[in-house]
Order: structure tokens, then C-alpha cells, then sequence
């Protein structure tokens, strides 16, 4: 069966995706898009172009207007409200201002994402500590987010996204909120997750930050996938 | 599931605790209603176990005359005991009578002394049944308890009786009807002290949202949360309850000496003790419940 054999080697399938905000405003027309298990793509474009738009339907956010999109074999569409959360508890998930929360400990934060999982505590000590150490903050696990800078909270979001193994690694604009060099770190840290097997797609506008790393870039402009190479 | 639990309760204390005025409010408000509910129970399970009390004692007696013959007495005693409303019917001899007085008034037992012959009353004092006794036929039967030969008087004093436990009941039910708006009014007030830690925390319950935490895990905390302060309320009110009724027994068994017995009279039954607390805890839970109700 090779229709079979694709399907599992497609971590993302997107086909005829659109999402209308109002009448006549595509955020998303007509994306047909395919990222292949281990792979390593970037989503880039202008502001506007439905970068955003077209992650926050793939963590279900947001519900498309037209078109079907899957995740590991899961139509995000078909999707009950229960099953809505544990689909997002296998899909690992970096945000731009990276959403740490500021009353828990950087150990804590990350373990938080086992915690819901029912993990048993010496298993979700065990794994967060090797998680920290392997973004290489094992040093600041009880700092709280305030106390860190900019990279490294977003360190510690990377090490929440890693923390449960999911198949499929979303990022906003991860480098958003850093200066050149520590945005190169984190690109870094992102192309040693794919390392491991894990698929990443990355949303960022910073053309640089593309050519540097040198992966695939899916490109959208207003809402319309132009170019994905 | 312990460790869940755990989890809720603790991130209920520190939520509680970081929004302490509107939660120390939100107790508050349910301690007046759980107090206004409990009082009205403690008043109205009192006052029915002392109209009881007195319904048992003499509720209905039947005095003869001196003169009346031990026929005339069995005619009487037959006619009482004939009536399926009368549970027991006791003689209380002219001798007994006398002695009885003596010793419920030893202050006025002199004045008998001095007194030619015994001047009480032989009787029949009846004990009647169950509180359902239809109170016409009892009427009927006094009436013609009058008429019959050798009997003096018939006081029944079922009437007012009656009339007081219709008091009780009314008593009762007014006081269920305003604590029943002060429990909704209480409830309503935890679901706004929660939804206003609901808000302090949005950031954190998106965060909770996006990384996949079940509802149950988002909800639970807060749930948790009314659920501690209606059962902090409860508390709360069963104490005030408690130390109110020390506080009053004294002065109360004065006032009421001769018709009440001060200590005799008695705090919440366990069973009301429990409805009090459950139902605190009850409305806190639906406080929390509706509050957290909007998350998706």
C-alpha cells in the first residue's frame, strides 16, 4: 500500500487549507503543504502573510474555513473537545514570547508538561532534569522565568516543548524576542531536535536566520503559499 | 489521582491566599448564610422537641368530682381508652395529686397543711399518640367527656399546642426561605471571588491550555477552591452557632425558667451538622464549577 507508506511518512498534510477571517479576507487560500517526518522546514513570509494563522490551526486554535488538515494521522478538524488536548500534549509547542509561567520554577514549568501526563514523579524528575541539561540550564532549575534572560527562558520553553517527546516540534517566531546571536543558539538547539528525528517547523520572517540555518523554506504571501524550497 | 489532588488543593491554598480579602469575603458571606440557616434549625428542632415535651406531659386531663362513684370512674377510664388517639391513660388519685404539689412547690406546701381535707382533684391525665391525632375528634371526645357523670372538669390543651407547632413549622420555613436567597446570594459571591482568581490567572490557564493540560486539570483547582471556602464558611458558622448557644444558654434558661429547661436545650443534631457542612462545601462547589465553567 503506498498511499499507506506516505501517510506515515507525512507528519504534516495540508490540502486546499483556507481560513477566512471576513467576507472576502483569506488569512489562509487554498495551501496544499506536506512536511515529512524528520524533517526541518521553516515557515517565513512578511508580517500579515498567515504564518501565525496557519500554526495556531495546527495546535487547534482555530478551526479552518475550508480544506483538510491532518497531524500524525489526525484530522485536526475531526477532533472531539477532549481529544483537542491530548492532541496538543504530543505536539510540542515554542512560542514567540515564550509563555513560561512566572510563579513557577524553571524546574517546574518544565515538568508541568509531564505532570499533566500522569508521568510518575521520579520519572518526571528524572526526564525534566535531562531535558534542562541537554538546553544546558540544568544550573538554573530553580530560577524563576523573571530571573532569566531572554534566551534562556526561551531555553526553557524549547526544553517544555522536548519534555513529553512529541512527534512534531511548532515554533512562532521563536527568535522573535532575541538579538542576532542568541536567535543562532536557539536555531541551533532546533536543528539538534531534528537531530534526534523529531519533526520541526519553525515560523520566522528572518531570511538571514533561513540562509544560515539552510533548510526548507515554505513561504507565504498573503495568505498563499508562493514558494516552499 | 492522589498526586492530582494534591496538586488542586495546593494551587487552591495559593490561590486563596494571594487573593485573601475577596476570599475572607467570599467565607464571610457564607457563614451568614450557613449561620441564618442553622439558627432556624437550631430554633425550630428546640422548640418542636419542647412542644413535644409538653405534649407528652399533660396534653389532655380528665378531673373528677369527689363525689363520683367507682362506676362513674370506669365509665370515664372506658371511654378514654376506647379512643385509639390515646396512647396511655395514667389515675392520678386526690393523694397523689396532694403529694405532687407538695413537692413540684415545697414553698406552698404549708398552706395545704392548714388546708380542711385534700382539695385536689383525682384525674385521668392522658398521653396521646402520634403528633397526626386528629384534633376535632379529640374535640368531640372532650365534649362529651363533660357530659358524662362524675367528671369535673376536661382541660385539653391540644389546641394551642397545635397552633405552636403550626408556628414552628412556619418558623421553620420562613427561615429555610431566607437562607435559601442568603446560600444563593453566598454562592453567587464564590463564583465571582473565583472568577476573579480565574481572571489573576488567565495567562497561566492559556498556558495550561496550549501545553494540553485536561480541563479537569485547568478546572479542578478552582473548584477546589470554592469547595474550601464553602467549607470554611460552614465551619465558620457551626462555631459561631455553638459558641452563640453557650452564650445564650444562661441567660435564656433564666428567662424561660418553669417553661424551658436552659440545658436542655441542645445544639444541631449531627445529621443536621453535616447537612450544614456538605451543603457549604455543595454550594462552594458549584460556585467554583460555574466560574470555571467559561474555560473550553
Amino acid at each position: 500500500m503506498p498511499g499507506a507508506a506516505v501517510e506515515r511518512a507525512t507528519v504534516i498534510e495540508i490540502e486546499g487549507l483556507s481560513k477566512l477571517y471576513a467576507r472576502d479576507v483569506f488569512a489562509l487560500d487554498d495551501i496544499t503543504l506536506h512536511v515529512d517526518r524528520g524533517e526541518f522546514a521553516f515557515l517565513t513570509g512578511a508580517s500579515g502573510a498567515g504564518k501565525t494563522t496557519l500554526l495556531r490551526i495546527l495546535l487547534r486554535q482555530e478551526m479552518p474555513t475550508g480544506g483538510h488538515v491532518k497531524v500524525d494521522g489526525r484530522d485536526l478538524a475531526a477532533l472531539a473537545p477532549a481529544d483537542v488536548q491530548a492532541y496538543r500534549r504530543a505536539v510540542g509547542f515554542v512560542f514567540q514570547d515564550f509563555k513560561l509561567i512566572p510563579r513557577k520554577t524553571v524546574f517546574e514549568n518544565v515538568m508541568f508538561a509531564l505532570r499533566i501526563l500522569g508521568v510518575p514523579d521520579v520519572q518526571q524528575r528524572r526526564r525534566t532534569f535531562q531535558v534542562l541539561k541537554w538546553v544546558g540550564l540544568q544550573h538554573r532549575a530553580n530560577a524563576y522565568p523573571v530571573e532569566l534572560s531572554g534566551g534562556e527562558q526561551q531555553r526553557v520553553g524549547i526544553a517544555r516543548a522536548l519534555v513529553n517527546e512529541p512527534v512534531l516540534v511548532l515554533a512562532d517566531e521563536p527568535t522573535g524576542n532575541l538579538d542576532p546571536d542568541l536567535a543562532l543558539d536557539i536555531m541551533n538547539l532546533f536543528r539538534e531536535i531534528n537531530g534526534t528525528g523529531t519533526t520541526v517547523l519553525v515560523a520566522t520572517h528572518d531570511r538571514e536566520l533561513i540562509r544560515h540555518v539552510g533548510r526548507r523554506a515554505i513561504t507565504l504571501d498573503h495568505g498563499r503559499l508562493v514558494e516552499t524550497a | 489521582m492522589i498526586g492530582g489532588l494534591k496538586y488542586f488543593l495546593s494551587e487552591a491554598c495559593l490561590s486563596l491566599w494571594r487573593g485573601r480579602r475577596s476570599s475572607v469575603l467570599s467565607i464571610l458571606t457564607i457563614t451568614i448564610a450557613l449561620f441564618v440557616l442553622g439558627l432556624f434549625l437550631l430554633l425550630s428542632a428546640n422548640l418542636e422537641r419542647t412542644v413535644s415535651e409538653w405534649s407528652r406531659s399533660a396534653e389532655f386531663s380528665v378531673y373528677l368530682r369527689d363525689e363520683a362513684t367507682p362506676v362513674e370512674r370506669g365509665a370515664v377510664e372506658r371511654a378514654l381508652r376506647a379512643d385509639a388517639s390515646i396512647a396511655g391513660v395514667d389515675v392520678v388519685t386526690k393523694e397523689a395529686a396532694l403529694a405532687r404539689f407538695r413537692r413540684d412547690f415545697p414553698e406552698l406546701a404549708p398552706a395545704t397543711a392548714g388546708a380542711p381535707g385534700n382539695p385536689f382533684p383525682a384525674s385521668f391525665e392522658v398521653r396521646l399518640g402520634s403528633s397526626a391525632v386528629n384534633a376535632s375528634a379529640l374535640e368531640t371526645l372532650a365534649t362529651r367527656l363533660r357530659t358524662m357523670s362524675g367528671v369535673a372538669d376536661v382541660r385539653y390543651d391540644r389546641q394551642w399546642l397545635d397552633r405552636f407547632a403550626s408556628l414552628i413549622v412556619f418558623i421553620r420555613w420562613a427561615g429555610l426561605s431566607l437562607a435559601a436567597v442568603l446560600v444563593l446570594a453566598a454562592g453567587l459571591t464564590v463564583t465571582n471571588v473565583v472568577r476573579l482568581a480565574l481572571y489573576a490567572r488567565r495567562d497561566e490557564v492559556e498556558i495550561m491550555e496550549l501545553v494540553g493540560a485536561p480541563m479537569s486539570y485547568i478546572r479542578g483547582p478552582f473548584v477546589c477552591e470554592g469547595i474550601i471556602q464553602g467549607g470554611s464558611g460552614a465551619i465558620l458558622a457551626l462555631v459561631l452557632l455553638r459558641a452563640g448557644l453557650d452564650l445564650a444558654r444562661p441567660p435564656l434558661a433564666a428567662v424561660a425558667s418553669g417553661l424551658v429547661d436552659g440545658n436542655a436545650i441542645q445544639f444541631l443534631s449531627a445529621g443536621a451538622v453535616a447537612l450544614i457542612l456538605l451543603g457549604g462545601m455543595l454550594v462552594g462547589c458549584v460556585g467554583g464549577l460555574v466560574a470555571a465553567r467559561r474555560l473550553r
